[in-house]
């Protein structure tokens, strides 16, 4: 995963790429929060707790199987 | 014949274009109008983005990113047009009639959100330092011989005074950089520092922080974060962005 980032100088590497994390960062944990009928008893941070657990868990099998 | 939801991307002031982007979940986007806001939806199997199916896949990385990309592609190409105020992941309805009841319900609070937005957009700054006394705990647990206990004791807690004494000041640094890159922008939001089994990144991370910048400032605000890392060379301070708004796009005031 790469993510554009800041160049020596002053120079920004500017562009629409967002790394997972980031993303994930926004979309689960900010944002417009309006419950749907659907994520009502999926929505707040308990949401974002177990995803992010979930994300790390796979991350780690993944990174393990990997190796 | 399986249950359609609507999936609600984002919301924009009218008029509003179409944005060419493929749906989620072989859908089509399509624009709903309420008022002088305009919905950004797609139709969803319930099957999948129901509860059930949701509380499934949510758990699967691989769904996951392929939702939240395909989610992020059209809150972008809305924000390249208009102001944006992009939902959560997965925010559905059982229907258009349904999702209109509960925009109604936020309406003027939509549009206290997309006027904070409108013209701005979303850079985010991260501070990582090198942690200290790295592998100090490795060697701790095999004192060398030739040290006596009173040393090796006395040499535990020396590094244990360094580490603490430079969290701190990694601490006091991502301070730091906050207020100086916030007191120029229109809002700011500290965000929790990442899992570096996620990131992947060398050190402690100090800063992870969203500001949301006037289009016209972006190039200041550049300058400043490259500014701020050759003063700060012992931290990795980087910049990424312009994003649509998606930390400031609240129904409250950040």
């Amino acid at each position: 995963m790469t993510t554009p980032a800041v160049g020596s100088g002053a120079e920004a590497r500017t562009g629409r790429e967002i790394s997972l994390v980031d993303l994930l960062d926004r979309l689960l944990g900010t944002g417009v929060v309006l419950a749907g009928d659907i994520t009502i008893s999926l929505s707040g941070v308990d949401l974002v707790e177990v995803k992010l657990h979930a994300i790390i868990t796979s991350v780690r099998v993944d990174s393990e199987a990997e190796s | 014949m399986t249950d359609r939801g609507t999936y609600l991307y984002a919301v924009t002031r009218a008029p509003a274009v179409t944005p060419d982007v493929a749906a989620l979940d072989n859908g089509t986007i399509r624009l709903v109008e309420h008022r002088d806001l305009v919905a950004v939806v797609s139709g969803v199997d319930l099957a999948d983005y129901g509860e059930q199916g949701l509380r499934t896949h949510l758990e699967d990385i691989r769904w996951l990113e392929r939702v939240a990309r395909g989610h992020d592609a059209v809150v972008a190409a809305v924000a390249a047009s208009g102001p944006v105020a992009p939902f959560r992941l997965a925010t559905v309805f059982f229907d258009d009639v349904r999702m209109r009841a509960r925009l109604d319900e936020c309406y003027p609070a939509l549009l206290r959100a997309l006027e904070r937005v409108e013209g701005r957009m979303e850079w985010s700054v991260k501070a990582v330092v090198p942690q200290v006394g790295e592998g100090g705990d490795v060697a701790a647990d095999s004192p060398p011989p030739q040290l006596s206990g009173a040393d090796y004791l006395a040499r535990k807690r020396d590094a244990k005074q360094q580490r603490e004494a430079a969290a701190d000041r990694g601490a006091a640094l991502g301070d730091t950089l906050h207020q100086t890159l916030s007191s120029t922008v229109v809002a700011s939001r500290r965000l929790p520092a990442q899992d570096v089994r996620l990131t992947g990144h060398k050190g402690t991370m100090v800063l992870n922080a969203a500001y949301l910048v006037d289009n016209e400032a972006a190039q200041a605000f550049t300058d400043l974060v490259a500014e701020l890392r050759s003063q700060n060379p012992e931290a990795v301070v980087e910049a990424h962005g312009p994003w649509p708004p998606y930390s400031f796009a609240t129904l409250d005031d950040p």
